[in-house]
């Protein structure tokens, strides 16, 4: 196959796109944490669930996923986890999260974690 | 069919690919490996899709240069009919078609300039303008009473030495010598 001026350049602009696009994507998902941040951080998610086992309910199926979740970042929950309703869910995290860790816990906690279970954060705030 | 199963492949992978880096860009690991699944799955089956459809050629490419009679198929090959639409354009410039074509689209061009030229001056022309005309052609006019000769000039061509040819004309058209 001949390798005409165009199509060498055409590969190189691919490269190059390829390139920048992985570089980028190793930026957005590099864990780069700050030193640990003062105060505390409000949680409220939505949740719903469609087809789960008997027995279980929403509300510990949410704790369940907030609970694995919370082992990927350094903060921890402060009191329990209260449901306000309409599937509705409340619980404050501390200490507050720096940006990764912020980044890292909603992707969890919105991901395909628990079976049947989706889980929306609704606010992720720091608390004055 | 085949072209709305290829579309279909194609979108299913660049879709997947897509929700896969949005999803790696959310740190949503379980969903980008899922997407990433859906992308696998896609490739692959283009991939053989594209397999197959090669091996189809070579077989048919195969089974036509196997079969028949090698003269027919000749003959048959020779006389295919040529995919170059346009070659009467470019190799028979002698030939009529391409006169006739010229013609009859210069006959068509030229049309088309003859109605514009028309509509145009039909556009020049004004109730005033045939007036201011018809004032300018007046010096140049008819006489009143028209051209017949008067009974001066009549008897002045009875003068010697006047010789008008053109007076002398009119009183023969009009029965005298």
């Amino acid at each position: 196959m001949n390798i005409t001026p165009a199509r060498a350049a055409l590969g190189l602009v691919g490269l190059g796109i390829g390139v920048v696009g992985v570089l980028a994507l190793r930026e957005a998902t590099l864990s780069t944490h700050d030193e640990a941040v003062a105060g505390e951080a409000e949680l409220i998610v939505f949740a719903k669930t469609h087809g789960g086992e008997q027995g279980q309910t929403l509300d510990e199926m949410v704790e369940a996923q907030l609970l694995s979740c919370r082992l990927e970042i350094s903060s921890d929950f402060a009191g329990p986890i209260e449901p306000l309703g309409n599937g509705r869910f409340r619980a404050v995290l501390v200490p507050a999260l720096d940006q990764t860790n912020r980044r890292q816990f909603r992707g969890c906690v919105e991901d395909f974690v628990t079976d049947h279970l989706q889980i929306d954060v609704v606010e992720l705030n720091d608390l004055d | 069919m085949k072209i709305i199963a290829w579309l279909a492949g194609v979108g299913t992978l660049l879709a997947g690919a897509v929700y896969m880096v949005v999803s790696l860009n959310r740190w949503e690991w379980n969903r980008a490996l899922f997407f990433g699944l859906i992308v696998l799955i896609a490739e692959v089956a283009l991939g053989t899709g594209l397999v197959l459809r090669r091996l189809a050629r070579l077989e048919y490419l195969t089974k036509r240069e196997t079969s028949g009679d090698p003269a027919v198929r000749q003959i048959l090959t020779e006389t295919r009919p040529s995919r170059d639409r346009f070659a009467w354009m470019r190799d028979s410039t002698s030939k009529l078609n391409v006169f006739i074509t010229f013609l009859v689209g210069g006959g068509v061009i030229l049309s088309g300039i003859a109605w514009m030229v028309d509509k145009v001056a039909s556009k020049t022309s004004s109730p005033a303008g045939e007036q201011r005309l018809a004032n300018q052609l007046d010096p140049i006019s008819y006489p009143a009473g028209g051209l017949l000769l008067d009974d001066i000039t009549v008897l002045a061509q009875e003068v010697p030495g006047a010789d008008d040819a053109q007076i002398r004309q009119l009183l023969r058209r009009g029965g005298r010598p």
